[in-house]
């Protein structure tokens, strides 16, 4: 059996494996040509994003704009003079890293098209796909490492990730996603190798691949092969990469860091980016979907107080604070831009079934770290927190701050396929956004 | 060099129309000729450009104009000026042209001089405005227009350019008001001072550049409208009266070779509504869409720069046309004679011919097996199969397979499959069903195509093809979806951007749009989820049905810039008569289905999935600006499609039984960068879910679907991917890393290379534990105790549908042998076989 085997090695070294031992520099280097990595300004910090997304629209009233008709008592902060709703009581202790924008006003009201202006910058036009702040992120930016550039936590249902991917940038920018982490039998599909495979045996089969597909590839000509193996050796890569599966491995996390993010979905998978961010992603969206256990979700159209109160924001303030800790204690807080959204605010009025309903005339975008000046605030609701009393911010000018953190050139364009310019940063009438200058 | 000489044939070099020296290109004439033959010129100062064509020993037509001798009979009728010729006086002539021993001659009438031809502001300033691109779409013809000016593209809308220069601003999408400020774009008291000459000519800072010289002919023209008065029309003549109409434009050459250094003369000539014709050569805008490959300058004397195939566009007030030169690097000495199977091969060989490429062989038995397998049912031949097709010695077995797999169940739900993307068929509760019934049966009964189409368009009530009207549970869609996308699945045109403004290349304007939009103005639904009926309700209004529940509240269709409510009015302006509009979606779908643009869409469409790309391309982009490649054949396809009462399976076996989609996919020297004339067969990769069932036959494991969201229960076993009703409604890691589309909006075809397929491919369930899982394949073979050599040889039949060569054979019977795991090493063969691009490509 063992002379059999050696046998087999001197096979698969004559049908090409070596070129998998001897390339790896090479083809890492070709690697990151697909992706296209742009020049970015050095002065910049930021080199990543993670961004907690509330899904379903979080109630700004009840977070970081408190008013008199929200039911919840604002607090103090540790920067004086700027108050948050009294749900936010680990957060308000981290307001010298954090800044709120509190006018942003978006231009569409409903779950999906929200998702796709808060997102791409655009409102849905029926007759071209836009490509999502992540993936342009992404692009600009080029991978680090063999890690995942883009990743999301955990998966979103399949009918809204249209808004989260590149379409016609490329499908090596979409998001890599990744399931609950927080789940007992959490396990990366498509990057553990399984136990019936060796990674001897997935060196044996690239060598028989090469013979197999030889003859054909001699023959006829097509530009996808050569792509096919860039991405071939990226995703073996990523499997062989010590550093990849050690980023996605949560059991190298101290029993009390995993208790400080907490130990749900949202609280691991925060957890899990800041493991990615630290080992190069770019940027990794956490998703706040309907809470395991409690089926809760932001979209709280009924019983909207007691549902922030007692299932949806303490998560997130434990988890957002745990984040700003662990980011500052490992000195990644100026490298890493956080942001926590959802795709739009909701009402300030209760309905009748004291719910709140969407709300994108008005709501509060937070972001910290990454360079960006904390303790601020930009602009002002007016006294109820329903329309924008003051320095009105454009989703546009929201995904200008975010790529001037990041060193992006802002005011730049891509060419749509359907032969219409795009903004990066797409504010309204088609003017480019404008970076929050009070932020730097 | 190439080409001796031959005793009788003088040759000469050509020097370039430009007079710079190039390498002398050795013409050995054997015919001449001039275009046009003959020519009238009319009207005050009227010239005629013409060119001389030398026909070489190789079959090419040069332009040897300036090398040919010249000469016009009557000297007092017409001259000869620069490649043109001018009237002098009124009579008829002859020129005639002689060169390398070769003459040919053309006749030349002039008359009516003495006629003034009335201004005409379109004729005369919009000329001038599309010969010199200042009203592109990356310029002033944008859609907002540019530097607060705006202007139609391509003077399609005179009217409102008018306007524009009176008046100035930008277009707004929400309203007829001109964006501010209004800066009027000329000056009456002084004319040279106008905005409209200070611009183009650089005097005040322009973005475009300069674009008119002071002392030009367009300069003067624009400075004399203005001083007197900048009329519309002249006040003496009014309108309806004026200059004749451009009824349409042909260019000359429609298609032409150069050499590598070549260079052609373009002859545009105008046919107007008086029934007489006019050389506009000088007066139109020419573009090169592959600027690598030939420029074009103001004249339209098309150069070579590069080896390859390229459109050139002729733009002239509100018309566009276009021509294709193909710039040979070596001109092939005599075409072979190939075998023609159908009219398909006379037009695509035909046009190989003439632009010098030569076909790929026929396809090997192997090789056509798989791929009209693949095309015609998505589904790979079992080895068995395989090997009987192979070992056929029948001459006309190809064509009896195309017959019995057309008349396959794989045929019906392959072909159910794609129609089900194309028409969205999704939804909720078992609205999945009866919509995917109805696209089943139609390709079961082979329904003709245009019934298809009126069925969807028109549809009411509960049936099956009523289910695309409706979104969510009980929404109907925005009916600016369901006029973009009718217009996109059967008109093959993309109207979307007619929305909200005026096509931005193409002639489609908004008031167009909303005229369309009206025909789906009147229809509603009741609210009754689960028996959710859609109809047109004549009167609009908000009807309770009991039981049934109540409609929804109308929307009154407003156009969204004139705030006026719409009509049902067809693209053509005729407005639905009041009568009609019970039922207008049926006018509708008539009027749509009996357009000639209704047919040309759809045998692109079926056209594109067999050669990877269509005539027009993307296969639904029908636009002024992206011609045909071959608009003759796309012509006698759809008229035989027509004539066949749109019967798709007709369609597919003529297309499939051509000799040119027979064609190998192995290129050779002179055709290896073709891409467009069907020279060779070019690989195409499987979609996601052809995949899949491949993968799923070779390994003869079938895959589990189960159903999420509104599709319950999971997918009988054994289904194929391409069965289910709607794939996206079902789990599926495979699909997920592949993609698929969720029917949201219509399929693109962007199957391409991802990191998340190769990361599948290494360590994913479909290429790991499904490919040797027990009672699959591998275990069959195992079972019967096949050798090494017969195991392999079957799995390359079951994939590849060919049979392994000996390198192949030997060299994997070597790894096998010498492997730990007889059953891993061969799960591994079957591995690297699925896992290849030959057999993730249909070539």
């Amino acid at each position: 059996m063992h002379r059999k085997r050696n046998v087999g090695r001197r096979a698969i070294l004559r049908t090409g494996a070596l070129s998998f031992y001897s390339l790896h520099l090479a083809d890492f280097l070709r690697a990151r040509q697909a992706f296209g990595a742009e020049a970015t300004d050095k002065k910049a910090k930021a080199k990543s994003v993670i961004m907690l997304w509330l899904n379903g629209g979080p109630s700004h009233i009840d977070m970081w704009d408190p008013k008199p008709n929200s039911s919840f008592a604002p607090i103090s902060t540790r920067v004086p003079g700027i108050q948050v709703s009294e749900l936010l009581p680990h957060s308000s202790k981290h307001l010298d890293k954090i800044s709120i924008i509190r006018s942003m006003r978006t231009e569409e009201n409903n779950h999906g098209v929200g998702h796709h202006n808060v997102l791409t910058g655009h409102r849905p036009n029926p007759s071209m796909a836009f490509p999502s702040l992540s993936t342009m992120v992404t692009k600009e930016l080029g991978p680090q490492g063999s890690i995942p550039p883009n990743v999301m936590v955990p998966r979103m249902h399949a009918s809204y990730m249209d808004y989260y991917r590149a379409h016609f940038l490329g499908p090596q920018y979409d998001p890599f996603q990744v399931p609950d982490p927080s789940a007992a039998d959490f396990e990366i599909p498509n990057l553990s190798i399984p136990e019936s495979v060796t990674v001897e045996r997935l060196l044996g089969r690239r060598s028989m691949l090469d013979l197999v597909d030889r003859q054909y590839r001699a023959k006829v000509k097509s530009a996808e092969h050569r792509k096919m193996d860039t991405f071939s050796t990226q995703a073996l890569n990523m499997i062989m990469s010590k550093e990849v599966r050690e980023a996605f491995d949560l059991s190298k996390e101290s029993e009390k860091t995993k208790d400080a993010y907490g130990r749900d979905r949202l609280g691991q998978g925060t957890l899990l980016a800041r493991r990615l961010v630290e080992a190069g992603s770019r940027f990794v969206t956490v998703v706040d979907l309907h809470r395991p256990g409690t089926g809760r979700d932001w979209d709280t159209h009924g019983a909207n107080d007691s549902q922030h109160r007692d299932h949806l924001v303490p998560w997130v303030d434990r988890t957002l604070s745990a984040l700003l800790s662990d980011l500052s204690d490992r000195s990644l807080l100026d490298s890493t831009l956080v942001l926590v959204t959802g795709e739009f605010g909701r009402t300030y009025d209760h309905n009748s079934g004291a719910g709140r309903d969407h709300w994108c005339h008005c709501w509060s975008f937070v972001l910290a770290g990454g360079g960006i000046q904390g303790g601020r605030v930009v602009g002002a609701s007016d006294e109820r927190g329903a329309y924008v009393a003051d320095r009105l911010v454009t989703i546009g000018d929201c995904h200008a701050t975010i790529y001037k953190a990041l060193g992006i050139d802002w005011t730049k364009e891509y060419m749509h396929p359907v032969g219409r310019p795009l903004k990066i940063a797409n504010s309204i009438n088609d003017e480019a956004g404008k970076p929050l200058d009070e932020l730097f | 060099m190439r080409h001796v000489l031959v005793g009788l044939f003088l040759m000469l070099s050509v020097t370039s129309l430009h007079g710079d020296p190039k390498p002398a290109a050795k013409i050995a004439a054997v015919g001449l000729r001039i275009v046009p033959s003959n020519a009238t010129l009319w009207g005050a100062s009227p010239s005629q450009r013409f060119v001389v064509l030398a026909k070489g020993r190789d079959g090419l037509e040069r332009d040897v104009t300036d090398l040919a001798q010249l000469d016009v009979m009557h000297k007092n009728v017409a001259a000869i000026d620069n490649a043109a010729l001018r009237a002098r006086n009124q009579g008829e002539t002859t020129l005639r042209a002689a060169f390398a021993g070769h003459s040919a001659e053309a006749s030349v009438n002039t008359l009516d001089l003495d006629v003034t031809i009335p201004f005409s502001f379109e004729r005369e300033i919009g000329r001038i405005l599309t010969k010199r691109g200042c009203n592109g779409s990356d310029c002033h013809g944008g859609v907002k227009g540019r530097g607060g000016f705006k202007l139609s593209l391509d003077a399609i809308e005179p009217r409102s350019d008018y306007a524009w220069i009176l008046n100035g601003g930008g277009f707004q999408v929400l309203t007829p008001e001109a964006l501010e400020p209004h800066t009027p774009r000329i000056q009456r008291d002084a004319p040279e001072d106008s905005l409209l000459l200070l611009k183009p000519t650089r005097a005040v800072p322009h973005e475009g550049g300069r674009r008119l010289q002071e002392d030009s002919d367009d300069y003067r023209t624009i400075v004399d409208w203005i001083r007197r008065g900048a009329p519309y029309t002249e006040k003496n003549s009014p309108e309806g009266t004026a200059a004749a109409q451009i009824e349409r434009i042909e260019v000359f050459p429609s298609e032409a070779i150069l050499d590598a250094t070549g260079e052609h003369r373009m002859v545009v000539t105008a046919y107007l509504s008086n029934g007489r014709h006019e050389d506009v050569t000088h007066q139109v805008r020419y573009q090169s869409l592959e600027p690598n490959v030939v420029r074009v300058n103001l004249d339209g004397v098309v150069r070579a720069k590069s080896a390859g195939v390229a459109a050139v566009l002729v733009r002239f007030v509100g018309h566009v046309v276009s021509s294709r030169f193909r710039v040979l690097s070596e001109p092939i000495p005599a075409f072979p004679d190939v075998e023609r199977n159908n009219f398909i091969d006379d037009y695509v060989f035909a046009k190989l011919e003439h632009f010098h490429i030569l076909p790929s062989e026929t396809s090997s038995d192997a090789e056509f097996l798989r791929r009209v397998c693949l095309d015609v049912t998505g589904s790979l031949p079992p080895p068995h199969r395989v090997r009987e097709f192979l070992a056929s010695r029948d001459p006309n077995k190809r064509t009896k397979l195309v017959e019995i797999l057309l008349d396959s169940p794989e045929y019906d739900d392959y072909w159910a499959f794609l129609f089900s993307d194309l028409f969205r068929v999704k939804g909720n509760y078992g609205w999945v069903h009866t919509f995917y019934r109805w696209v089943h049966e139609c390709i079961e009964e082979n329904k003709p195509y245009d019934q298809i189409a009126r069925e969807l368009i028109a549809a009411q009530g509960y049936n099956g093809p009523t289910r695309h009207y409706l979104i969510d549970l009980n929404k109907p869609k925005p009916v600016e979806r369901v006029v973009a996308e009718s217009f996109r699945v059967f008109m093959g045109r993309r109207l979307d951007c007619a929305q909200c403004h005026n096509h931005p290349f193409d002639r489609w304007s908004q008031n167009q749009f909303w005229g369309l939009a009206a025909f789906f103005g009147r229809m509603t639904n009741t609210r009754w989820a689960t028996s959710n009926v859609v109809f047109d309700d004549p009167n609009g209004h908000e009807a309770n049905f009991g039981s049934l529940g109540d409609s929804l509240i109308f929307r009154p269709l407003i156009h969204p810039r004139t705030k006026d409510p719409v009509t049902p009015t067809f693209p053509d302006g005729r407005v639905l008569s009041d009568t009609l509009r019970r039922d207008p979606r049926t006018h509708l779908a008539e009027w749509m289905t009996s357009h000639r643009y209704f047919a040309e869409t759809t045998v692109n469409r079926v056209w594109g999935r067999f050669f990877g790309r269509g005539i027009v391309d993307p296969v639904d982009d029908f636009r002024v600006d992206n011609p045909p490649t071959h608009p003759q054949l796309l012509d006698h396809l759809a008229r035989d499609f027509e004539e066949h009462s749109y019967d798709l399976k007709h369609l597919i076996r003529r297309i499939v039984t051509s000799r040119t989609y027979q064609l190998s996919s192995i290129p050779n020297e002179s055709n290896i960068d073709d891409r467009t004339d069907y020279s060779h067969a070019l690989p195409r990769p499987l979609l996601s879910e052809v995949l899949l069932d491949a993968i799923s036959s070779a390994s003869q494991i079938p895959e589990m679907f189960f159903g999420t969201g509104a599709i319950v229960g999971t997918a009988p076993k054994g289904s194929r991917a391409v069965q289910l009703k709607h794939p996206a409604a079902y789990e599926c890691s495979f699909m997920d890393a592949y993609g698929r589309p969720l029917r949201k909006t219509i399929r693109e075809d962007d199957n391409g290379t991802s990191l998340a397929q190769a990361l599948h491919m290494l360590v994913g369930k479909t290429y790991t534990t499904k490919l040797a899982a027990k009672g699959g394949r591998i275990d069959q073979l195992l079972s019967e105790e096949a050798s090494d050599q017969t195991i392999i040889e079957q799995l390359y039949l079951a994939t590849l549908t060919r049979y392994p060569s000996n390198a192949e054979e030997n060299g994997l019977i070597e790894i096998v042998e010498s492997s730990p795991s007889r059953r891993n090493a061969l799960a591994d063969v079957l591995w690297a076989l699925v896992s290849s691009r030959e057999f993730a490509e249909n070539h």
